[in-house]
Parts: C-alpha cells; structure tokens; sequence
C-alpha cells in the first residue's frame, strides 16, 4: 500500500522543527517494558517470503566477481573495456585442434587454447595478461583457419532495480542519476557505515508493554489506556524479511535514554530517512534505497510524541547536548558518514558571533570532532522558507546547516521537486552548497513525495485526530510498515549520505575531500555558478563516483 | 631504459675506431626506432591517474643528413597507458579503481645540428614542432565523454650520436616538448592546474645508416 503524508512539509517538518535549543531536564526513567520477542512486520500488499534478497550468499558472490572484473579490466584501442588474458576465437570448423593450437601461436607466444566451454562454438585462447588482445585477435582473425576473434569485451547491465515503486514512484533516484552510479557500484557501499541521528529505526522486532497514561493532544483529552502491548517489528526492507540482514546494523544506540532502552524509532522519520540512504534494492519489493548494502548505525536523538507519553524523553525533538553527543558516538564508533536530517532556526552571524544566543557552539564542536575523525558530515538545510520566526524573521538561518557549511568535511542540502526546482519549503542562504530531491506536495500529486518503507502511521498516530477519530483512541502498533511518501529537506539529506557511502566506498575517504567531489560533480542549477537555492547544485551520483580523467 | 643507454655508450666508445673513419656523404637518409622515458610536466595529473608521472614512449622515424651536419628528422611515436580515474582535493589524490586509457601519439618534425668533435661520438642539437594526438577512454564512459584531440606543441632535444659500426649508430638525447591545448581545461590536470601534456625524456635511438 503506498501512503503518503497530506501534512505536506509539516510531516517532516515535525521533527526537523521541534528540535529544542533549551537545555532539557532529566530525562525520568523510561517505563516501557521490552522483550525480545516479536512478530514479523506486516508489510502492507507486498509479497516478501519468496523473492530473493540482495545481502545473500549468491548475490555477495555475484557482487564480488563484477568488482574484481572492474579491477581487472582493461580498454583496448577500440574503447570498449574487456578482460586480459583471453581471446574468444571461432575456428573453422574442419580445422583439427594440433593447428587451431599452431595458428594460435603464431599470433601469440603465450597463446593456448582452453577447453570449450560450455554452450559454446567458440573457443577461448588464453595469453598473458599484458598483451593486447585486440591485437592478439586482429593477428587470428587474419588467419585463413579463423571465422572470428575478439577479446573478450565487457559488458554491463544498466541495473535499473525491479523495486515495483522505483518506476512509478521513485523519481528521485534517477534524477541524480543513480543508475548509472550503480553500475559503476554494484556494491552499494557494503563496507561503509552510516549513522542515522534521528528519531530511532526500526531496526529489530520486539514486545513491549507500557503503562500508556492519559493525556490532552490538540485540545482534546485522551484516556489512560493503562499497561498495553505494542507491537514493534523491524523494518524488512531495512534488516531483510525475519532480520535476515540484520547484521548492516551497527552500534545502535538510544542517546536520550543514555543506552537505557534501544533506539527505536516511533515516529517513522528515522525509519524514512534510513530508507533512502539504504534500503534493500532489486528484491522485487517496494523501493531502491541509494547505498543499498550500506551499514546502518541508529543513533536516536530525536524524540516523538510516543516517547514523550512512554516516559523515554521529557519532551518532543531533541536538544543540542543530544545532537553533539550523538554525533561524537557515531564518530567514536567507525561511522563514516553521518546523516542529520534535522534542525532548528537561529540567528544568521554564529560564523562571526558564536557565542551569541540562538547558537550552537556545542554542535559545531561536535561536527568538528566527527570530521577530524573521518566522517563526513551531511545536515539538512532548513523547511522554513516561507515560514516567519518571530525572533529571526522570515526564510530564518538554519543553525546546523549553517554550521555544516563552515566546515570542509560537512554539507548542507537544499531540497529540489521532480523538475529540480527549489522544493517550496526548501530554506534559502549563503549556507546552503547542494541540492537533492525532498520532493514537494504541491503540483505534482503523490508523485511528488519521496517513498520509502515506515510504519503505516495510521496505526502509530492514534494520538492525531486528523489520523484518527478520538473515538477510534487505540495504543499504537509498530508492527505495520507501508510505502510511505514523505516531503522535506530531511529526504533530500539521505540522498546526499548515501551517495557520500559509495565515494567513500569508491576510494575518497577524507571528509574534506568528498565534500569537494560532490560539491565540482555536482549539476549547477538555477542560477549559474553557486547560488542561495541549490547551492553548487544538484548533487550527480555518477559524476562524484566516476571521478575525473586527465583532461576531462 | 637507464642501464640500457649506459651500456649502448659504452659499447660506442669500446667499438673500433678505424672501421668509422668519417666519410660523411652529402646527403644520408637514415631510418631509425627508439625507445624513450618520459618524465611528464604534469605530475600530479598523471600521478593522480597512473601512480607516476614517467612512462615509455616508443617509435621511429627517419633522418635526412647533409655533409654529416645539418639533419632534418621526422619521427612519430606511441604512449599508450591503463589507469584509474581520479580525483584530487587539498592535495591529496584518490585513485577511483574506474579503468582509464590514455594515449599519446606524437608527430614530430625537428631540424638540427651535429658537431664534429669526435670521429666515433657526434653530439647534435635539434629544435621543431609537432602535432600531438591525445586520445582518452574510460571505462562506463558514454562515447561522446571520451577524448580525441590533436594539438601542436614545439621540442627541443641535444644528445649524441655514437657510432656502432659503419652503418649503425647509437643516439642518446634528452628532448623537451611543450605541448599546451590538450590538458587544463578539465578532468584532474584541471584540478592540478597542469597544462602541458609534454615533459623531459630520455630517449634512446637505433640509427641504420651512415
């Protein structure tokens, strides 16, 4: 079932805006009860038990052979890449196998001839692997004994994922032209991990019981639902049917609970966001995900409203102590790239005035920390173009991505609509260095959101009465995952981390360094040169991971 | 290509002298092959690609000498190259693992002059111009991304030449060429700020003929 959320940016916005500057108090101890016990998710009309997984045995064996013929490859003077060492030769067919051997010496000394393969007419001439064998084959194809010889030329598939909403609802991958960064990449960044600062993931399957108390939501007052049981199950598209990817999970960790409970996402922002940077891809199965093998590391700063009412966090959002200390876990613990789709409006001088109120020294020392560490930094831009601060005014500065875009190693992104204009809500400035898609609720119908696997929230928000008649009050369940369409500059983050997973992958590991690449591969768009919307432009997978030639 | 040329002089020098009594005709047409080692002007562009900024060259060409003097040469050689694509930032140069050809044929017309200090070793200075062909492929490259273009460039070269046997000598220069117009306008050499596809190579001749 795909759903998407006609709160337009409001349903991303939630999180990114309610990230508190005031120092929050002690955070009470949570009272949820968790077991590790839990069903399977219900994915919503999709069939997950018989299709074939990425992150298998067969599939990693698969993976592994295209790169190593990647680094075995050699271009010959025609232009086409092809594997050295072997020659396809068709011989005569009369032509008995002592001479087909005598002509193939005579075109090279290292020159012998495998046995056939099967379903073959050919055979395969083996030379060693310095030679050329275009002309190796140019000097047999001469030969009167010979039909044809060639080298063994590459080919490659132009993976399009079979994912059934990548064609129909994915616009957002091909625009930054991930298809053909994927054939560069088939690997989809299995060695690199990302963290996920966030409102949690849905990560593992569990029970968890809770004395859900009563309380007032939007002015209506709802009842204590007393000790209730709520089901929570890992996302399949993120940790495979059953967990069996479970192991791309990395160090999770609950920051606002300091470790107590797991940091599990109730609110579906996290799991969203880690959708898009890595969810399982070509299974025949919902959506691609950018780096689809990435590691994944949960780290939760961010609270929901559930976790208000379950005790785990004193209020909504998250603060700038739990934002620092998350990003200094994910760099503590092997992170390479840290997704922060999140943010909070202040006043634009902190470069010149950081200590000023409405800054955020702590987190800008935080990012300096992961980044003298190795890990990139990527922030969201801001939601709040049309919106008015009462403190600092319309279109405000968002602090974090100001900060980001003061430090080589760390990126702020814009978001962009279908037709790669600045998303409406899509916060402009001097901050903003790249653009990516966050899609848009206006103009282009569901078509203009960006869909990945979370949690139905039909079941999650009973507490919203535009959700969910207060009559229909219920716990929530978190066993129930969709194909959700979400907006926000919080979408267009993850798109720039999972592209920043597959460079990392593809050999530019200094932080300062891949900023550089994605910020010269990018697409300028808007106006020339670098702008206030898109910044350096619409960030170009295949660019960035195709790097640059001597002269082009 | 060092011990190489070391032992090509020293086998020069050891040759009997009588046998290369100089009797220069007044025009001699000699063909002949070298091998050389080219230290690149772009060294970060090609260190980024190749992991070095040498590599051999190999062709030939054929000289017109009048009286033992004044030589007109014409040569054409090959470089032909596999590395990686790139990318360079703050100094640092990361290697993409993206298989990357590059190939350099140039075309070169020289003019120069030999002295006659010796009887068996002929030192010579030669000046011309060329026409550089630069081609360049990767692999994932779409055809219209690929690069072929040609550009002229000039070289000067001085070394010499020694004499093997009547009708075989042995050249030993060191050639310079400056060869702007192909790299500088993209890819990492922009990046480096390197536009000169030429360099310094140390170049080893086969010469048959008097």
């Amino acid at each position: 079932m795909v759903r998407f959320r006609g709160r337009t940016a409001a349903a991303a916005a939630v999180v990114a805006a309610a990230l508190v500057l005031t120092v929050k108090g002690q955070t009470p101890a949570p009272s949820l009860h968790i077991e590790n016990i839990g069903l399977s998710a219900v994915e919503e009309n999709t069939a997950i038990w018989s299709e074939a997984r990425p992150g298998g045995r067969v599939d990693a064996l698969k993976r592994a052979a295209r790169e190593t013929a990647a680094r075995n490859s050699r271009v010959g003077a025609s232009g086409r890449s092809y594997t050295p060492g072997r020659v396809i030769v068709r011989f005569h067919d009369e032509v008995p196998a002592a001479e087909r051997r005598t002509v193939a010496r005579l075109a090279s000394d290292t020159a012998d001839i495998a046995a056939r393969p099967s379903y073959a007419d050919f055979d395969i001439v083996r030379i060693d692997v310095n030679e050329d064998a275009e002309a190796v084959a140019a000097a047999l194809a001469a030969r009167p004994q010979v039909v044809y010889a060639q080298p063994a030329y590459h080919v490659h598939a132009t993976m399009v994922p079979n994912d059934p909403n990548y064609a129909t609802l994915q616009w957002n991958l091909p625009l930054v032209d991930l298809e053909r960064a994927w054939d560069i990449q088939p690997a989809g960044a299995s060695t690199v991990t990302v963290a996920v600062l966030d409102t949690g993931m849905a990560y593992r399957s569990l029970t968890i019981t809770v004395n859900i108390p009563g309380f007032r939501n939007a002015g209506i007052n709802y009842p204590a639902l007393g000790p209730s049981v709520v089901p929570y199950a890992a996302a399949p598209q993120l940790v495979g049917v059953n967990g069996a990817n479970a192991s791309r999970i990395v160090a999770p960790f609950d920051i606002i609970s300091n470790g107590v409970v797991p940091p599990l996402d109730f609110e579906g922002h996290g799991t969203h966001v880690s959708g898009t940077i890595g969810q399982l891809t070509n299974d025949n199965i919902g959506e691609a995900g950018v780096a689809f093998n990435v590691k994944l590391m949960p780290v939760k700063v961010l609270a929901s409203f559930w976790d208000v009412i379950f005790g785990n966090a004193p209020f909504e959002g998250g603060s700038d102590d739990d934002v620092a200390r998350g990003i200094r876990y994910a760099a503590d613990n092997g992170a390479k790239v840290i997704n922060m789709s999140l943010g909070s409006s202040g006043p634009p001088d902190c470069a010149t005035n950081p200590n000023r109120d409405g800054c955020s020294p702590t987190i800008e020392a935080a990012v300096r920390y992961a980044v003298g560490k190795g890990a990139f930094v990527v922030v969201a831009g801001g939601n709040e173009f049309e919106d008015v601060d009462p403190d600092f005014g319309p279109n405000p500065t968002s602090i974090l991505a100001e900060i980001a875009s003061r430090i080589n190693g760390a990126v702020s992104v814009a978001a962009v609509d279908p037709q790669k204009n600045r998303a409406f809500y899509s916060s402009t400035g001097s901050y903003i260095e790249l653009a990516a898609p966050g899609g848009t609720s206006r103009g282009f119908g569901r078509g203009g959101f960006i869909f990945q696997q979370t949690f139905d929230f039909t079941f999650t928000d009973t507490f919203d009465p535009t959700v969910v008649p207060p009559s229909q009050y219920r716990a929530p369940r978190f066993d129930v995952l969709a194909n959700i369409g979400i907006i926000g500059t919080s979408m267009a983050t993850p798109h720039v981390s999972g592209i920043a997973a597959m460079l990392v992958q593809q050999g530019i590991t200094d932080p300062a360094a891949i900023e550089d690449a994605l910020e010269k591969s990018a697409v300028d768009i808007g106006t020339p040169g670098r702008d206030n919307s898109f910044g350096f432009g619409l960030v170009d997978a295949r660019n960035a991971l195709r790097g640059l030639g001597l002269s082009r | 290509m060092k011990s190489a040329m070391a032992a090509a002089i020293v086998i020069a020098c050891a040759s009997a002298a009588p046998a290369l009594a100089q009797d220069d005709p007044s025009i001699a047409i000699r063909p002949f092959v070298f091998g050389s080692v080219q230290s690149f002007t772009a060294i970060d562009t090609f260190d980024a690609v190749f992991g070095r900024a040498y590599d051999p060259f190999y062709g030939g060409g054929v000289q017109a000498v009048f009286d033992g003097k004044f030589f007109v040469e014409l040569s054409a050689s090959r470089f032909r190259q596999t590395g990686q694509r790139a990318f360079i930032s703050g100094g640092q140069k990361f290697r993409l693992g993206i298989p990357l050809t590059a190939t350099i044929v140039p075309f070169e017309v020289t003019g120069g002059y030999r002295f006659h200090f010796s009887p068996r070793v002929r030192p010579y200075v030669a000046a011309g111009v060329g026409s550089y062909r630069y081609k360049e492929t990767s692999t994932f490259n779409d055809p219209s991304e690929d690069v072929d273009v040609r550009h002229a460039g000039f070289v000067v070269n001085g070394g010499a030449e020694f004499r093997a046997h009547r009708w075989v000598g042995i050249g030993a220069d060191i050639e310079y060429s400056h060869i702007p117009g192909i790299l500088g306008s993209g890819g990492v050499s922009l990046q480096a700020g390197e536009k000169d596809l030429g360099g310094v190579s140390a170049r080893l001749k086969l010469i048959v003929g008097r």
